[in-house]
């Protein structure tokens, strides 16, 4: 081969190999745009698949949170059960006992006129006669106070509904009153100000219904206490010449397809719509900083459409007050835990 | 005698690339004339140019092809924007190559009219066909079903749907010096002809089995009664279903099955496309596979075809495989080739091609299928 041909021959392969670079740089580059482009779409997945993860666990971790904290209502409960028990059942006794004793001393100063000094001055001392008056009060109202804690400790009991973590047919009214016992505090006013929230319930003929009861109750739980925090700020922000009474309404009714539907009314300050269309929504809150995340009503909503094919809807109108609507069937072929 | 030249070359020059491709054939044959043909061919090329070409050098050639997705060759091994040929000299066995045009109007009369005219040529026996079809406007199952008809259900068929570099625009099939499209061309083989394959995907199915419940054509409406994509949310979640999760479709009461790559999906009435017809009340699972996995396939696929020949001395490999694989693989696609070459005993000349859809007999059997995201190895000789 001359010189000339030989150089002629390294230029065409010179030749050859700049254009194979060439095509591969544009397949390179056309690579480099599909890959950014799959890589744009894959980071929003991923943050989508990451949000999902976050409120999953957090879900997670507040039904954790609240399986403790049933259980640990269940427990107390079942602790404090026994000896209210006992004691309410033995201040029957001592009721008994006492006016036996009462009656005996009435029977001895009637009988006995000639009283010993030292006993008119004992009588005077501890004032038999204020005791006579007072004494039956007292127990009564140890009765009322014992009635009172047995009747507490039965709501916490039915609300947390430990022992029937499966679908079971129950009466939501007895659920609803558990809850509203337990909230029962927080219904009366702060200070003289404000006044205390009345409670109307309008129950229709409900069959049993076949729910997860414990969810339901939380459910129950988070509307009522979200109308309570409503009517609370409305009593703190309303003016002096305003004298409307603070309400919780509890309207339940059998409704069409075999269904019940449930509406909790307030005559709060009602909520704007802005925020309406975003209080389902996962760690969305009005509340300051510290006072709920904000899956008090995400969790809610999913309780009612997920576990008990059913729906949850709010209603509200600035200045009026809001309505909580849940329907959910009577009977369901399947939930999904 | 049974010659096989393999010819490859990453030139994006049309003219230089099948200069150096003749070449590299006329080397290999010394002197022989090849009698048949396949080109596979990068998009971006002249490709009248290229057929004319071949067929100065070459007259009279049977010869096949099409565009492709990526191109396999024992002389360069895996590419993309190159020219591959394998051209076939024989004595005994006939190849002759037939062509029908306007295939997405009538599969069935398209086929028909190649094979007829392939047969026209000989009066041979045809014992194995090869093509490469037309992606758009039809069917590759149609197509399939259409070449069954025509040439007998017993007639083995291999190869794969023309690709675009994923491009999805408009992909050429090429007969002698025609370059078309919406057409089918055959090569078909007759006489004594040894042969035997392998098909692998490396998915494996997972998951409960379900019965497809509404299906038209390509289009999966509902699986087990409910819509398609529920069964697929229900393993990705809210992720779309893509190509990386196929469906296997079982094969009646067997435990074969065919794969069917999801497309697109239309939110609005859960309905899902796949890249295929999937028979009514098929019954499909979801399946999964990690890059090892959907390698490893190329392995498989060439040791069931190196297990079944029955012969001792095959001449020449064929490869098909799937564009959705190259996809997926990304920078490891030329593994596949290396690892199925790898089990290769002697040197043997290797072509192949990266398709939008395969086709060939399930393992153990005579009855063709599509496939798809399928590696396809295919083993001729004539001893």
């Amino acid at each position: 081969m001359t010189p000339t041909t030989d150089l002629e021959q390294r230029i065409k392969e010179l030749e050859k190999a700049n254009r194979i670079l060439q095509k591969k740089l544009q397949r390179s580059e056309a690579d480099r745009i599909h890959l950014e482009q799959n890589n744009n779409k894959k980071e929003y997945l991923l943050k989508q698949v990451i949000e999902e993860l976050k409120t999953t666990q957090l879900q997670l971790v507040h039904n954790e949170k609240m399986s403790s904290l049933g259980q640990l209502v269940a427990g107390v409960a079942h602790e404090i059960n026994n000896p209210v028990n006992f004691i309410h059942g033995n201040i029957f006794h001592a009721r008994e006992y006492i006016f036996d004793l009462l009656k005996l001393v009435e029977t001895y100063e009637q009988t006995y006129f000639d009283v010993p000094q030292e006993i008119k001055d004992l009588s005077e001392e501890i004032d038999l006669e204020f005791i006579h008056q007072d004494l039956p009060k007292v127990i009564s109202s140890m009765q009322i106070g014992a009635e009172r804690i047995r009747d507490i400790v039965n709501s916490l009991r039915n609300f947390s509904r430990l022992d029937e973590a499966e679908v079971k047919a129950v009466d939501i009214h007895e659920g609803i009153d558990s809850t509203l016992m337990i909230l029962q505090n927080r219904l009366k006013a702060k200070n003289e100000q404000t006044q205390n929230i009345e409670v109307r319930k309008y129950y229709g003929e409900l069959p049993k219904i076949q729910c997860y009861a414990g969810q339901l109750n939380q459910v129950f739980m988070n509307i009522i206490a979200n109308a309570i925090d409503a009517l609370q700020e409305s009593e703190n922000n309303k003016k002096k010449q305003e004298n409307r009474t603070p309400t919780i309404s509890i309207y339940t009714s059998a409704i069409a397809d075999n269904q019940v539907a449930i509406k909790i009314i307030d005559n709060g300050s009602g909520i704007p719509k802005e925020i309406q269309k975003n209080i389902f929504n996962p760690f969305f809150t009005t509340k300051p900083v510290g006072q709920g995340i904000g899956l008090g009503m995400s969790i809610s909503y999913q309780i009612i459409t997920e576990m008990h094919d059913g729906s949850l809807t709010c209603n509200s109108e600035v200045g009026k007050g809001t309505c909580f609507t849940i329907e959910i069937p009577v009977k369901h072929g399947c939930y999904s835990s | 005698m049974f010659k096989v030249a393999v010819g490859h070359s990453n030139d994006p020059d049309s003219y230089c690339a099948i200069a150096e491709v003749l070449e590299q054939c006329r080397k290999s044959l010394a002197g022989e004339i090849p009698n048949a043909g396949i080109l596979f061919a990068a998009i971006d090329f002249d490709h009248h140019l290229i057929l004319q070409q071949i067929d100065r050098v070459f007259p009279g050639i049977e010869l096949i092809g099409g565009t492709t997705d990526g191109e396999i060759s024992s002389v360069l091994g895996f590419e993309q924007d190159s020219l591959a040929l394998i051209v076939f000299c024989t004595k005994s066995i006939k190849i002759v190559a037939g062509i029908g045009e306007d295939v997405s109007l009538n599969p069935v009369a398209a086929t028909s009219r190649a094979v007829k005219q392939a047969l026209g040529k000989s009066d041979q026996v045809a014992k194995l066909c090869l093509t490469i079809p037309e992606t758009f406007g039809t069917s590759g199952v149609s197509i399939v079903n259409g070449l069954k008809l025509a040439l007998g259900e017993q007639i083995p068929i291999f190869g794969g749907l023309a690709a675009d570099q994923y491009q999805f625009q408009q992909t050429y099939q090429f007969f002698k010096t025609k370059v078309l499209s919406d057409s089918v061309p055959v090569l078909l083989f007759c006489g004594e002809l040894l042969f035997s394959h392998g098909v692998a995907s490396g998915w494996n199915p997972i998951g409960q089995k379900s019965r497809v419940t509404s299906v038209h054509k390509n289009i999966v409406y509902e699986i087990d009664g409910k819509p398609a994509l529920n069964f697929y949310h229900r393993y990705l979640g809210s992720l779309a279903p893509t190509g990386e999760y196929p469906l296997a479709v079982y094969n009646n009461a067997t435990d074969q099955f065919y794969m069917r790559a999801p497309i697109i999906h239309d939110c609005s009435n859960g309905s899902i496309t796949f890249a295929a017809d999937i028979p009514s009340q098929a019954v499909v699972q979801i399946t999964q596979a990690s890059c090892e996995d959907i390698l490893s396939a190329s392995k498989t696929s060439m040791t069931s075809a190196l297990a079944s020949y029955r012969g001792v001395e095959p001449r020449v490999v064929l490869f098909f495989s799937c564009a959705g694989r190259r996809q997926i693989l990304g920078t490891r696609t030329r593994e596949e080739y290396q690892i199925a070459r790898s089990y290769l005993k002697m040197e043997l000349p290797c072509c192949g091609f990266y398709a939008y859809g395969e086709i060939a007999p399930n393992l153990g059997s005579d009855w063709t299928h599509f496939h798809n995201e399928t590696f396809v190895t295919l083993l001729l000789g004539q001893r």
